[in-house]
């Protein structure tokens, strides 16, 4: 059986054209035999270059950038000067610190559902993920790397809101405060990232942007990330304690205050990342029956 | 050359000249794909009926039948995408799942609303990723070469026209160097002329001793490239048997016939249906099964008249695709020339 040549080098980056023309072997060729049990690299290079290639995807589409830079920017600017500089929200918090630390929030939010929602049910929709399903990659690395991809592209847009934040709002902040915002902002994103992979599997390529589009307001104002939730009527402020926005609005006040930070807020977190991540895999479990998958 | 078949009666009757096997070859190459007895059912509606299929290393097998025969099914469950409810599956010796992570298996499958590629880069930049996908995938170059796709690298996966997506598509399946290629209905975004250069490419793959399976619902194609041709037809084997003794076996009958409700979607949904072709009121069909599509026909209330059925050499059924009024799947006509941009 003819083989092509194969490759040595499997993480090399492929070097731009012209490429030199390839030898084929003659017929009866024997195949060259894998790399014996290739270590990490085997397995891990294939997802570090789907990976890599997801974000890369991301950060080349301006809709997306523009959504995710452009919400929580013009909303930050926006509500500085709508509120008295003067403003303190929950004791000590300043509103201008106050609404930083939400606007970090609300753009790792909107960042992590534009990531996965429309465009993951447009893929779902094409054949796309279908077609990477018969590649080598487990079938598990495709959720897997959306939620990377998307936990990645989230870190720019909260150190932007952060420079945004320090640039117009005056906002200073020790060191170990600032690190523990951006950390504690980040790392809160995953339930959002969970949420965007799974709208993505749920909802139809039409569907799919309203319904980003409108949980993106959903949690963001009911959450608190726009007005605190104490200023709130009683009813919302109800609905608000059971969104994972609110409580990732908790522990972002929390780390400005130097508070401690509350395990039921953690508690609740992990439990929307649970709870969605199930739902992905029983999404799956159903269409596989169905020979969708 | 014996025509072997299995399945109703029905089917039988008209499939049939020689009911045995031929003499197996004095040294056949190793089996490389195998259904054993095997049953798959979506609910209510039997996908698979006990299907029993052997495909030998560097084959290439065309897999004909009417939509809902189970031919993507067939191609879902060797890629392992679906696991069959009973019977056993083996591709080049172990389990469908086992091949498709050693990266010996590439496809081609049916793509849905779009074109199947990533949006929003170049066709090279998802060639590579896919290539980076497998531990040993073919040299660049080959699979550019291969699937005739260089003048397309540096444009943008959603400014492809239907037969240049289908061109890179197949690149993709290529890309990890494939033992076994599967491919759902290539062909069915591309006009007649990008469908003859597919066809080349895919013998061209075949000739080097891979094995080639190609569902498909062109029949006289499928008979030009492949070496062997199955028909399935209600997740059974209707018929298996070179290309050139099925072509006088197959059960292809044309039904004509004048209507005032000539819709191509109704017509192409009916039973054992697998071309339409329109004229004005006049409605050409063939048909695997024309007992069953007329009483489809009039149980979906179409009325018709001046029925006439003859029975339909595939030669026929080519120039019904090139003549007046071929009424295309959707996808198809909505790719249009192959030169042309969406």
């Amino acid at each position: 059986m003819t083989r092509p040549p194969v490759d040595a080098a499997l993480l090399e980056m492929e070097p731009a054209a012209p490429y030199p023309a390839p030898e084929h072997p003659a017929p009866g060729h024997p195949a060259p035999e894998p790399p014996a049990a290739a270590g990490w690299r085997a397995s891990v290079g294939p997802l570090l270059a789907f990976g890599g290639f997801e974000v890369g995807r991301l950060l080349r589409s301006w809709k997306f950038l523009a959504i995710t830079i452009g919400f929580p920017v013009i909303f930050y600017l926006l509500f500085l000067g709508d509120h008295t500089a003067g403003r303190i929200i929950g004791g000590t918090v300043p509103w201008r610190v106050y609404l930083m630390v939400s606007m970090c929030s609300f753009g790792a939010l909107v960042a992590a559902l534009n990531a996965g929602g429309t465009r993951l049910s447009m893929e779902r929709a094409s054949g796309w993920a279908r077609q990477l399903r018969v590649t080598p990659i487990p079938a598990w690395s495709y959720v897997g790397t959306k939620i990377v991809a998307s936990m990645l592209v989230v870190l720019p847009v909260i150190l932007l809101v952060e420079v945004v934040g320090a640039g117009f709002g005056g906002v200073r902040l020790a060191a170990p405060v600032w690190l523990g915002v951006t950390l504690l902002s980040w790392a809160t994103a995953l339930p959002f990232a969970v949420l965007g992979v799974f709208i993505g599997f749920l909802v139809s390529t039409e569907a799919a942007f309203p319904v980003v589009t409108g949980l993106m307001f959903v949690l963001g104002y009911l959450g608190g990330l726009f007005t605190p939730v104490s200023l709130m009527p009683g009813p919302l402020q109800v609905i608000a304690h059971i969104l994972p926005s609110y409580h990732v609005d908790a522990l972002a006040v929390a780390v400005i205050d130097g508070r401690m930070l509350a395990p039921a807020d953690w508690l609740v977190l992990g439990g929307y990342v649970v709870a969605l991540g199930l739902a992905i895999v029983w999404k799956h479990r159903v269409e596989e029956a169905r020979g969708i998958a | 050359m014996a025509v072997c078949a299995s399945g109703s009666p029905s089917q039988l009757s008209i499939l049939l000249e020689v009911p045995s096997r031929p003499a197996p070859p004095v040294n056949p190459s190793p089996v490389a794909l195998s259904f054993r007895d095997v049953t798959h059912r979506y609910g209510q509606r039997t996908a698979l009926d006990r299907l029993d299929l052997v495909v030998r290393q560097g084959e290439v097998v065309a897999l004909l039948g009417p939509n809902g025969a189970g031919k993507s099914t067939t191609i879902s469950v060797l890629l392992g995408l679906i696991r069959p409810q009973e019977g056993r599956v083996e591709v080049l010796g172990s389990d469908p799942r086992r091949a498709v992570a050693d990266g010996r298996v590439g496809a081609m499958l049916q793509s849905g609303s779009g074109v199947g590629l990533p949006p929003g880069v170049r066709v090279d930049q998802a060639l590579r990723l896919v290539r980076r996908l497998y531990r040993r995938p073919a040299a660049f170059d080959w699979i550019v070469e291969r699937a005739d796709i260089g003048g397309l690298l540096r444009r943008r996966t959603d400014k492809l026209s239907g037969g240049q997506a289908q061109r890179v598509r197949f690149a993709i399946s290529i890309a990890g160097d494939p033992e076994v290629v599967f491919l759902d209905e290539p062909t069915s975004a591309m006009d007649v002329e990008s469908r003859h250069g597919f066809w080349r490419m895919m013998r061209a793959f075949g000739d080097e001793g891979r094995t080639v399976l190609v569902a498909t619902h062109h029949l006289a194609e499928a008979d030009q490239i492949a070496d062997r041709v199955i028909v399935l037809n209600h997740g059974r084997v209707a018929a298996d048997g070179p290309g050139a003794t099925l072509k006088a076996a197959v059960a292809t009958r044309r039904l004509r016939f004048v209507t005032d409700q000539a819709d191509q979607q109704v017509l192409s949904e009916l039973e054992g249906v697998t071309e339409v072709a329109i004229c004005g009121t006049g409605v050409s069909i063939d048909s695997l099964d024309a007992d069953a599509t007329i009483r489809d026909l009039v149980g979906r209330g179409v009325r018709f008249r001046d029925l006439e059925i003859t029975g339909a050499g595939l030669e026929q059924a080519f120039v019904a695709l090139t003549g007046c009024g071929v009424a295309r799947p959707p996808a198809e006509a909505k790719a249009g020339a192959e030169g042309g941009t969406r």
